[in-house]
Formats: C-alpha cells, structure tokens, sequence
C-alpha cells in the first residue's frame, strides 16, 4: 500500500525532490513551492511523502522519473530512512537556493516583502516543525550571505523611494522595513522552508510592462492634455477629409472617364435639414417616418383582412392555433416546474 | 371562453399544489392512524379506576391559574373519537395533525366547577395522568405538552407515535379534552363573572372570555361534528380549505391566535355554504371560485360588522338581537349554533383588520397578477420580516410586569400585554403607522407545563409596523394639544414625559410637541427611537431588551461616520452649475440643447466619495441637430470628442473650471466633484436596430446606443426615486450585497436598479416596502424565487407598456427561449429583464449574468435571505452577527472556499480602500504567490500633495482610476476563457477564480501537466497584477493521491 502512494505521489510533478546526480546546470529558479499542509500531514501520520517542493517546469518531469526510480528502490529501505534520504535531498536544495540568492541581481528585485504576514508563518511554521528548524540551522551559515544581500537590496528601494517623496509614511514603512528585515532574519533561521514555497512577484514599480505602474502611465498617457487631443483630432480629421476628397475625385474621374458608375445604396445619414426651409428636423424625422409608416399599414388595413371569407376562415384557424400552442406550451412549462417542485408551499 | 383560457395554467397549477399538499388516505396511512388511536384508547383503558387526582400531579399550573379546589377520582373518558381536519380529510402537508377528543365524564366535576378556573386545572390534571400512562405505553415514542390556539390554560397532549411510514413521516396526535354537556350553559353567560377575584370593589366584573374559553370545552365536538357534516362528500369545498389552511400558513401575520385557525376557515366556510350565510357558495362552484368567494367575503362582506350567526339549533332558541348584544364584548363575531357563545372569541380587531387587508390584496393578485396570482397567492411567504416595514422584537424573558395581576384573569396576562403594547405603539406613532401587529407566540411546543407558567415568557414579542406614508412617517415634529387645553396638555406630558416640550409654531399657536431631531440620513430612524422611548417609559424596559430592526446594514452604506446622502444638496447644486454653463456656451459651433446626469438615481443614491474630495459622475451633452455631421461610426466618435474638447476648454477659460479629457470624455472639476461628460448623438441611434434571437454574429452595440439606453434607463430610475424615496437606499444595498459577493461581473448595477424598480412597481402580495431591510429582503427573495428559466421579468416604470407592448415582450420572450429547449443549460439571457425602452432584454442582461451565475445567485441569495429573516425573527443570534457574523454566514461576507482560486489584493492600494466592509484573509489551503504593493499609487491624496502646483494636483487627481477594473481586464485579455473572474467592484480586496471546465477528466500525465500549468497561469497572473497582487491562494490544495 504505502509503496503504491509512493510511486503515485510521485509523477504529480507538484513535488519535485532535487537528486544529488541533478545537472548543475538546472538552476532552480527562486520560485520553490511548498504545500504547508502537506507537511503538517506528513508529521502527524507519518506518510513518507517528505517535505515536497515544487519547482522549475521544464525539468521537472525528468527529474520526476529520475525520483520513481530512485523510490522504488527505496521502497524497501524503512521509512526512518527514507525520510533521512529526504531531508538530505532538501538540505541541497537549500544550498542551492541560497547561492541562487546570492546572485539576485539588483533590478530582478526578488526583494521580500509582507513582512508581517511572513513573520506570523514564521512562527507558524515553528510550532509545526521543529525537525525541520534544525536542518535549518545548518543550512543558515550558507543562507546568510544571500540574506544580506536581500536585505541591502531591501533598504535600498526603500531609501528610494523615501528619497522620491519623502513622506512620513514612507519613511515609517522604510524604519519597519529595517526592523522587520532583522526580524525577519530571525524568522529565516528558524524556519526557513516555509518562505521559499511562495513565489514572489515585485512591487513592478520599475517595469512599465504590466501591473499597477502599467496601468496608472495609460491612465495618464490617455490624458495628455486638452490641446495635445485636440491636435489629435484634427489630424485624423484631416487625413479623413482628404480621404474622401480623394474618393469623391477617383470615383469622379471614372464617371468622367466611361460615362458611366454603378450606383451603390447610400446607407448614410438621413436627411436632417429641410433644404428649402433649413430648419434642423432631425430630432423627428424618425418619428415622422414611423408615423407615416403606420398610417400606410393602417390604410392597408382598412380594405381587407376579412373582406373575403377565406380571410375570416384564416384568421379564425390563426386564432385556434395560437390558443392551442399557448396551452401546449403552458403545460410544457408545468411539466418543467413541475420537475423543479415549485408547487410545494413549504 | 377567454377567461377559461387563461385561467387554464392557473387552473393546472392549482391542481399541482393540491397534489402536493394533499395527505394521501392510504391504507397504509389510515392503518397508522387507527393503530396508533386504538393503542392509545388501550393506554388510557389501563389507568386504575377511582384514582384520587390531586393538585400535587401538577401543583406549579394549579397555583398559577389559581384554581382552588380540584380533587377528583379518575374515570375513564366516554369517548375517544378522531376528529378535526383528519376526519374532514382536509390536512394539508406538512404539518400532519390527527385530532382526538378525549370526552371527560361529567362525574369528575362537580356543579360549580366552572368556577375560579377549576375546570381548567382538572382538565389539565386529567391529561397529567393519561400522559404517564401514555409514557408507560409503546404508542408513544414522544408525548409532549401543547396548547390549544396559543391558550396556555388550555394544554392539550401531543403524541410522536412510535410507528412509521413513509408516506407521511411526521404524524402528530393531538389529544384533545372535551366536555360535552358538563355545566349549565346559562351559568356561562358573557354577563356572568366567574372568577370571583375579578371585582372591583364589591362589583363583580364579566368574564367573557374566560366563560368562552369553557364553553368552547362543552361545544367542541358538536361543533366538529357540524363542520364534518357539511364538507362530508364535497370535494370542491375540502379542497378549497386546503387551499385556504395553504394561502394562510404562507402569512404569518394571520395564522396566529388572535385571528385564523384551519378551525375557524372551515366553520366561515360552512357559514357561507348554509342558509344563515344565504349559501354564497354552491354545489356548482369549482374550487377557486369557491376560494374566491371566501376572500371576497372576508375583504369587504358587511355582514362582520354585526357578525356572523348560524340558525340556532334544538332546545336553545333566543332571538338574534339578544345574542347580539350579549357578544357585543367581541370586535369579531361568529356565533355557534347550539350554545349562543362567539367562536371567535380570541380574535383581536387588529388581528381582524389584518386578515381583511390580506384577502384584499390577495384579491387584486388574482386579478392583476399572471396565471391568476398563483405565486402571490400560494407560494410567496408573507411573513413578518417581509411584510412589515419595521419589525421590533421585545425579549420579555424574566419581566416580572407582565404577570404581575396573575397569570390568568379573564384574559391570560400575556394577550393582555400584547393589547397593551399595541395601544402604546398606537398612541406612540399616531399616523405615522399604517398597521401596527403585536404577536406574542408565546407557548412553544414541549414546555414543562406541570411546573406552572412562568417560562411563556421566553419566546420574544414581536411588532410588526407598516408605515402610512413616508412623509408622516419620517416627520420631525409631532404636534400635540394646545398649551391652553390643560387636560390634554397633562395627558400628553404624561404620556411622553420629559420628550413633551411647549413650542411656538409659525401660525402662532403654543403647543406641546416631541421634537425628533436628527439629521437627514437618519430620518428612518425616528420611528425606533419613539419606539424606544415609549416602550421603555411605560414598560419599564431596558434598551437591551427591545430590538429594532431598522438600521443593522447601515454600516454597508456608510461613509465614515456619515451618509453619502448628506452630499447631495451640494452635488446638486454643482450639477445645476455646471449644466447651466454649459448652455450658456456660445463659442462652440452648436449649442448645447440639455444636459443630464447618466448615473442613475445620481441624486438620492450617489456613489461614495471616490478620491480625496472627488465624486465621479457621468453625465450627457445633447447637441443641437446639424447637418454637418459626417458619415462613418469612427469620424461620429471623433468629431464627439472634438465637441467635448471644445466643451472643455470653453469651460476652462470662460469659468476657470478645470477639465482633463480623454478621447472619449471631459472631467470636469466643478464645487469639489468632479463630472464626466459625454456626448449624445441621435445618429447613432438610428444605425441601430437589429432584430432578436436571429443568431447572427451579435453586433456591438454603439456607444450612442448604450449612451441612449442608459439616459432613459437614468431618467425612468430618477422619476422612480421621486415617487419611492426608499428605493435609493434598498438599491444601495442590494449593490452592495451583489458586489460583496464577488458578482459584480454576473450582475450589473442597472440591472440591479430594475429589480429593485420591480418591487416597488409590483410588490403584491405587499405593499410597495417602505423600509431598506424589508426591501431588501424582497429583493434577495426575488432574486432566489423568481422563475427566471420560464418567465420574462419586466419592468414597467411609467406604466407606459400597452398590451400590444407586453406581447410582443412575450413574443420576445419565447423566441428567446428557443434555444434553451434545445439546450438546457443555457438560455441567454438567463435572465430576461424587459422594460419599456428595452423589449428585447438586450440592455444590462445580455451576457451576464449565464444561467451558471445565475444559478449561484439565487443560492447566495437564498441563503442571505433566510439569514436576514432569522436574524430578523430571533433572539438568541447576538446582534453583532449582523455586521461580523462567521465567515459563511454573514450577509456581506462571501465564502472563499467556493473559488478555485483567490487573489487577495493590497488594501490600500485599492480605489476605494474605505468601502473595504471585511478585510479578506485566507488560512487554509496553498499559499502560491506574494506580492509587494506598488509606492506609484495612493487612492488619497496626501497631505504632501496639496503643496505641489495646481497642474500637479491635477495629475496626482486620478478620477475614475480603478486598478481593480484594470487588473480584472488584463487577467481577462490575457487569460481568455481560462477561468472566470469574480470580484467586488465597489472595494472588496479578493477575487475569485474559477476555472472555465473544459469537460473532459483528464487522467494521468496529462493531468500532471494541467497543474504544473496552473500553477505558472497563476504566477502570471500574479505578474499582470504586480504592485497590486497581496497574494494568492489555492483553498483547496491540489489533490494529491
């Protein structure tokens, strides 16, 4: 049984166990994921899933089979071992995060943030898993380098941005920054593995490409200014005039040159001036066309309908006809509100 | 031949109902019955003859009806005969009650025991000992106590049978003590007292109610019998009862004890098919004729105010003016044929009057509404929280006032109180209030009865309040009797108490008044605090202890500490201005020919504040007619944006007002508000008619088109907020709730608007609600109750649709429907929302919401529903529950569990961080992207940026800047039919996520790659999101075998 969960746990390819023999090439990105629960799970019923780490796609179906074999074999090994295996595994892993860490580069910005919100799974993450904080204190030498340099990387943009608009508040977030990052380390030390599983997505203040920044530089951008849009319309009203100037010329030239044209339905405007009179009639021109329309039907009414007695026959069987469909359909209806029970008062 | 054709769905439908509610008289089911009552006749067999019963069986009720003497021995009863609606074969489902009646022997009363309660302390003693034989027995697998109409004196025994079938799972029993011919009726005439502690002084005062209560006792089986015999073999009647004991049940108003029992339905129902009630219904009549007959004659028959009387029967004769004035006691009359006493004798004239306003209004929604007002009718619950404006719930628990003349006199202490709250609110709210309902059901099912009475005060009193007309009833001032008038003027100051204040009016005169003080936001509230006031000045009541339910969802709409009503003497104000600058502008080549706001119902029910001091609102410019428009949809638009930019800067040098400009609008910054103009242009209209339910590639409507749409759509809500002022507020609500729940997509404000519009238009079986809570309770209802599958909703504002109108709605309607025959799971538009400028549904419900999110709606809107009626109804929900409440319960807090996927969003980045009601917090599941809050936007405008220069200002100014709005479009143009994005347009912080399903299982790798997938769609999304993005969740971790 456990084997089977093993062996199937395994290809879900959200959960991919970094083998020593791994290509050192295959630098894992920064965004690792963690399932909390899986772990608090892993404890307490003593699955040997181990701490399960997601990572890059491209080669996580490789390193995947590479894993099925691998546990297959281990498949006999107790499970104290296994999970000694797993926490072996993990502990490179980790190297490998916090030489990556270390190579942040200053504009990709990885800088952490939700400070608080870390803080309060930090702790969280303490409570849960206290094998997992010694592993991490081993790895914590190696860590702290790259911690640094986040943390520099961290004050930095908030020293921006305090120098940029130089309010209380920012300056109020930047001195947070400063004590929660120390914090923070703390927190790193204890309980690292929790704060690689999220990815993180930066503030995007410096990338016009997409997010907020994107969205307020349109916002502006589409309000240049009342003389700015003003010169925009008229450009595009004069490339429009000279565009249909130039049709009207061609199609004038043809007439003159075979005589002839092929006269096209004009779907444009109605009229909307009396050209006699020059008043504005637009605003009842549709009215008035509606009316006439309806006094032509009435007209037409007026001789016929059952004027013959074939008529009178048709309507009277029309008649018949609607009633019945109207009854047939009432009781489709019934049928229906009849099988959704919406007779019952209670 | 018209009629029976349209009475043909009705008609149908009737039938079904029947089908439902109707018991079954199965072999199975009467066996049950049987069974069970002849195991209880064995139960009673088995109790010793000549038992001494004394008071010590139950010495707590003895004491507390104060009965004196009550020893007596045991015998059997004579009979024990089925009885009431089961002998009638008139049950209806589901409550399943089979009558018994237990005759007591005379022998156990002595002549004068109807004295001082006697009768009633032995008739409980006597159902004491049945019950614990009962309990030794196996019929029973539950006997528990009850109470005959609410009347606590008079307990009755409810048996759970131990057997079972499944036809009808819960069969009760109820048994019944009757005692026939036991006492000389004379001694029980109403001018008699027969509680000798009733006096005042050396006089003796009547107890009529008392005496009826016993005389009920002596005459109930002859009664029964009586009723029986009428209904025996005619089918249309019994069925007509079931239908009425039906349409009853539905209001909670009239189905209480001091008004209608199924009892009492059926011996009206015999009156009017006997010779005393001139036999008004016939052999002849078909079921619904006869329940019409029925309401016609409760609405508006004369004949109550004398009252009703059977022909008197056998040995006891007196003429009909003696009977008369001997009742006279009684606001309602029915009198019985053998003993001359009143039938309704628990009937109150409040209860009464109600009853007749319910068959008249359930009179014109058999007339004014479809298929013969069948859902009003039958299966709209009108019960408290719907029907009243004002609810207030008074919790009596321990009041030591209410029992303080003893439990029972002539009437029983609680039906006293009740009278006497009632005559306070009259006295209280005076023309304020239209109907004003006390009930106090106030014997629950299985109280420890032996114990005596005291805990009938558990159960909370309720006030039901249906206001006059608003003006009244949010009047300031009440004016009271002239200084001059001393008597009055005392009665009135002692009445109000330090409330009373002289005043002198303009006309001059000095009167005493109570002034309510408040400001215009707060006016609903004047009705609560006279309440208030009264109840606790003449009840001594604590503040604790009276619920008003009037301003609990307040908080929702609430901006800060105020309103955002109490901007809207200013708004209007700048709107005057601005539309008035505008068509006084003379240097633009066409004038300016109106001007009118485009947010609906802009004035009574402004959005909130948006920036800083910023409201934003669209409004139009209609131009003059010309002929030098030019031709083309992109050179219209253009040469719009040309006149706009024109607009502006006219305004911006002939009135220094300041203006930004998109291509497509003109803000204009006027007296702190900011105001978005567009341009209407006629032309656009005419291009645009195309012909419904044709399945060609739908066009996109044009911007006039919608531009037009949405002046009328504006124009028809404004005149509706005149004639309702109580629209603006339910509609703020029922936005608020539709957004809170992340559905602002599925369903748009407009269309929101039309459904509140529809319950003022057509509020049967209501009136039109004239409070926000009860409005906004019918809006949930509707929206969860409404057949939306088969009917078409219109919304008829001006009353302006002609029949010709609304059939071709229908035709509309139908053709509509065409396809979803085909396909059942989707009918677009799911919802057919039709109005006099919209035939076609083609307006605000086109694309949204499909019948999947539609679906989710009425389940949201459902469970609110019930959670606002509750909360509305009981006492034991804290009142805190209704802005906090657990995460699944609360009316304006969604569950997130139901998302595949949730993105939290970094709160005070949103537009509106102060509409924010609950802040999101995930805790369970897959945490799977974090992201930092961009430093580029503030939604307010710091106190550092008020320094900078006007243009500067300008730019920090972002009117009508939503990131949410921004975000939403981005994930969707950059994930299209990925998933479905939910979200809370007017300032939630989460969004939910769903996944679009493509169908098939996948299994395997495949299945692997899908959520490798996801979870990289998700960290894209979280990039399109960046400075925006909190984080996101999965709730439910993937599974994971």
């Amino acid at each position: 049984m456990e084997r089977d969960m093993l062996t199937e746990a395994k290809p879900t390819g959200l959960k991919k166990i970094k083998k020593k023999d791994k290509p050192t090439e295959t630098v894992p990105e920064t965004n690792t994921y963690e399932v909390k629960e899986e772990k608090k799970r892993n404890k307490s019923l003593g699955q040997k899933r181990g701490v399960t780490v997601m990572g890059s796609r491209s080669k996580a179906t490789v390193v995947g089979q590479h894993d099925i074999e691998a546990f297959k074999s281990d498949g006999a090994l107790s499970e104290k071992n296994k999970r000694k295996l797993l926490r072996k595994m993990k502990r490179k892993r980790d190297r490998m995060n916090v030489s990556e860490i270390g190579k942040v580069d200053v504009l990709q910005d990885y800088v952490e943030y939700a400070l608080d919100e870390q803080n309060g799974e930090h702790t969280h993450g303490k409570k849960e898993d206290g094998k997992l904080r010694k592993k991490g204190r081993r790895t914590e030498k190696t860590k702290k380098a790259g911690i640094d340099e986040v943390n520099v990387l961290c004050n930095k943009v908030e020293d921006d941005s305090k120098e940029e608009n130089g309010k209380s508040r920012k300056a109020r977030r930047s001195k947070k920054g400063h004590l929660s990052s120390k914090k923070e380390e703390k927190a790193l030390e204890k309980s690292e593995p929790a704060q690689d599983e999220v990815y993180e997505i930066s503030s995007g203040d410096e990338d016009c490409s997409r997010g907020m920044r994107k969205w307020i530089t349109e916002y502006h951008q589409s309000r240049p200014g009342l003389e700015i849009l003003q010169h925009r319309i008229d450009d595009f009203m004069t490339a429009y005039e000279e565009q249909e100037e130039q049709a009207r010329k061609e199609q004038e030239a043809l007439a003159a040159e075979g005589g002839w044209t092929v006269v096209v339905h004009h779907k444009g405007r109605k009229k909307t001036t009396d050209t006699e009179s020059g008043i504005a009639v637009g605003s009842v021109a549709q009215a008035a066309v509606l009316e006439r329309e309806a006094k032509k039907k009435s007209k037409t009414k007026d001789v016929g309908v059952d004027f013959y007695r074939f008529q009178k026959r048709e309507a009277q069987r029309n008649e018949i006809m609607a009633l019945q469909s109207k009854f047939e359909q009432d009781k489709k209806r019934i049928q229906q509100l009849r099988a959704a029970r919406k007779f019952r008062p209670y | 031949m018209a009629s029976d054709t349209l009475n043909g769905p009705t008609n149908l439908k009737v039938r079904e109902l029947l089908k439902e509610v109707q018991l079954d008289y199965s072999p199975s089911f009467t066996k049950l019955v049987d069974d069970t009552v002849s195991a209880i006749k064995g139960a009673i067999d088995r109790i010793p003859q000549d038992l001494l019963v004394t008071a010590d069986v139950a010495p707590g009720f003895v004491r507390d009806i104060g009965a004196d003497k009550v020893e007596f021995t045991f015998r059997k009863p004579i009979s024990v005969e089925l009885g009431g609606s089961y002998s009638m074969r008139c049950i209806a489902k589901p409550d399943v009650n089979v009558d018994v009646f237990v005759r007591m022997p005379k022998e156990m009363f002595h002549e004068k025991d109807y004295l001082n309660h006697r009768y009633h302390a032995k008739r409980f003693l006597y159902l004491c000992i049945i019950k614990r034989y009962l309990k030794l027995s196996s019929v029973a697998e539950k006997v528990e106590w009850s109470t005959f109409q609410n009347e606590s004196r008079k307990p009755i025994l409810v048996v759970h049978p131990a057997m079972r079938i499944a036809e009808a799972p819960i069969v009760l029993v109820r048994i019944i003590p009757t005692a026939t011919s036991v006492f000389n009726v004379a001694k029980l005439n109403m001018k008699r007292n027969n509680i000798r502690a009733l006096n005042q002084g050396a006089v003796l005062q009547p107890t009529p109610k008392y005496n009826s209560s016993i005389l009920e006792d002596l005459f109930l089986e002859d009664n029964a019998e009586f009723v029986r015999r009428t209904f025996l073999g005619w089918n249309e009647l019994g069925e007509a009862l079931i239908l009425l004991k039906v349409w009853a049940r539905q209001r909670s108003s009239i189905n209480a004890h001091d008004c209608l029992s199924g009892f009492l339905i059926s011996v009206i129902m015999v009156y009017l098919a006997s010779k005393s009630g001139g036999n008004r219904i016939k052999k002849s009549m078909n079921t619904m004729q006869i329940f019409r007959v029925m309401m016609d004659f409760i609405a508006s028959s004369k004949l109550w105010e004398t009252g009703l009387f059977f022909h008197p029967q056998g040995e006891w004769n007196t003429s009909k003016e003696e009977r008369r004035t001997s009742l006279q006691s009684f606001p309602v009359i029915i009198c019985d044929q053998f003993a001359g006493f009143n039938l309704t004798f628990r009937m109150t004239k409040g209860g009464f009057l109600e009853l007749r306003n319910e068959a008249a209004l359930t009179l014109s929604g058999i007339d004014k509404c479809r298929d013969g007002g069948f859902d009003e009718v039958f299966m709209t619950k009108v019960d408290f929280p719907a029907k009243y404006d004002y609810c207030i719930r008074l919790n009596l628990k321990g009041s030591t006032e209410v029992n303080a003349l003893g439990f029972c006199l002539d009437d029983e202490c609680w039906r006293s109180y009740e009278q006497k709250v009632l005559s306070l609110m009259h006295q209280g709210l005076n023309d304020r209030a239209k109907v004003i309902r006390v009930i106090w059901r106030n014997t629950p099912l299985g109280c420890n009865l032996e114990d005596g009475l005291s805990m009938f005060d558990r159960e909370p009193l309720l006030i039901g309040i249906s206001v006059n007309t608003l003006e009244n009833a949010l009047r300031v001032v009440d004016i009271g009797p002239n200084a001059e008038n001393k008597n009055e003027a005392l009665k009135f100051r002692k009445f109000w108490g330090d409330k009373a204040e002289l005043r002198r009016f303009k006309d001059g005169t000095i009167a005493e008044s109570t002034v309510w003080e408040c400001k215009l936001w707060e006016r609903h509230l004047i009705i609560k605090r006279i309440s208030e006031h009264v109840l606790m000045r003449h009840l001594s009541l604590s503040q604790e202890s009276i619920t008003t339910i009037v301003d609990q969802l307040d908080f929702s709409l609430r901006y800060g500490n105020e309103d955002p009503l109490s901007f809207s003497a200013s708004l209007l104000e700048a709107f005057e201005v601005l539309s008035k600058h505008l068509r006084l502008l003379d240097d633009i080549p066409l004038t300016v020919s109106s001007v009118q706001p485009l947010d609906p119902g802009f004035l009574s029910q402004p959005k909130l504040p948006i920036l800083y001091y910023c409201i934003d609102l669209q409004g139009y410019v209609y131009l003059e007619g010309s002929g030098n428009w030019p031709m083309g949809d992109v050179a219209i638009e253009k040469t719009k944006s040309a006149f706009l930019l024109k607009i502006g800067q006219s305004l911006q040098s002939n009135w220094g007002m300041i203006c930004n400009a998109t291509e497509d609008d003109v803000v204009v910054f006027t007296s702190g508000y900011a105001f978005r103009l567009k341009i209407l242009h006629e032309k656009g209209l005419t291009l645009t008619k195309w012909p419904m339910g044709s399945n060609q590639v739908k066009r996109v409507p044009s911007t006039d088109k919608i531009l037009y749409m949405r002046s009328q759509h504006a124009s028809m809500i404004n005149g509706l907020q005149g004639r309702y002022p109580i629209y603006g507020p339910v509609v703020r609500l029922a936005k608020r709730w539709v957004a809170a729940h992340l559905l602002s997509t599925s369903l748009g404000e407009e269309a929101i608007e039309l459904l509140v519009a529809y319950l003022f238009l057509k509020p049967l079986p209501f009136h039109a609600p004239s409070s926000r809570i009860t409005g906004f309770l019918r809006f949930l209802r509707l929206l969860s109750e409404y057949d939306w599958a088969f009917s078409a909703l219109v919304v008829d504002i001006n009353g302006d649709l002609t029949p010709n109108d609304e059939k071709e709605v229908n035709g509309n309607f139908i053709s509509s429907r065409k396809a979803y025959e085909e396909n059942m799971q989707n009918a677009s538009p799911a919802m057919f929302l039709a109005t006099a400028y919209d035939k076609v549904s083609d307006a605000w419900t086109r694309s949204s919401p499909t019948s999947s999110e539609l679906r989710r709606l009425a389940a949201y809107a459902k469970s609110s529903a019930n959670l606002l009626a509750k909360l509305n109804l009981e006492d034991q929900l804290d009142s805190y529950r209704w802005e906090v409440g657990n995460n699944t319960r609360c009316l304006f807090r969604t569950p997130l569990s139901n998302y595949n996927a949730i993105v939290l969003l970094h709160r005070d980045r949103l537009p509106y961080p102060q509409h924010l009601l609950f802040p999101s917090e995930v805790n369970q599941g897959m945490h799977v992207v974090r992201g930092k809050p961009s430093k580029k936007f503030h939604p307010f405008l710091l106190p550092g940026d008020m320094k900078g220069s006007l243009e500067e200002l300008k730019h920090k100014l972002m009117v009508n800047f939503d990131p949410l709005r921004c975000f939403v479009g981005d994930v969707e143009k950059e994930f299209p039919n990925k998933f479905k994005v939910w979200y809370d347009s007017l300032g939630g912080d989460a969004i939910g996520l769903t996944w679009e399903q493509s169908g098939s299982k996948k299994r395997g790798r495949e299945e692997i790659a899908e959520e490798e997938d996801l979870f990289n769609v998700l960290k894209s999304v979280g990039e399109v999101g960046k400075g925006f993005v909190r984080s996101i969740y999965l709730p439910k971790a993937p599974k994971l075998k």
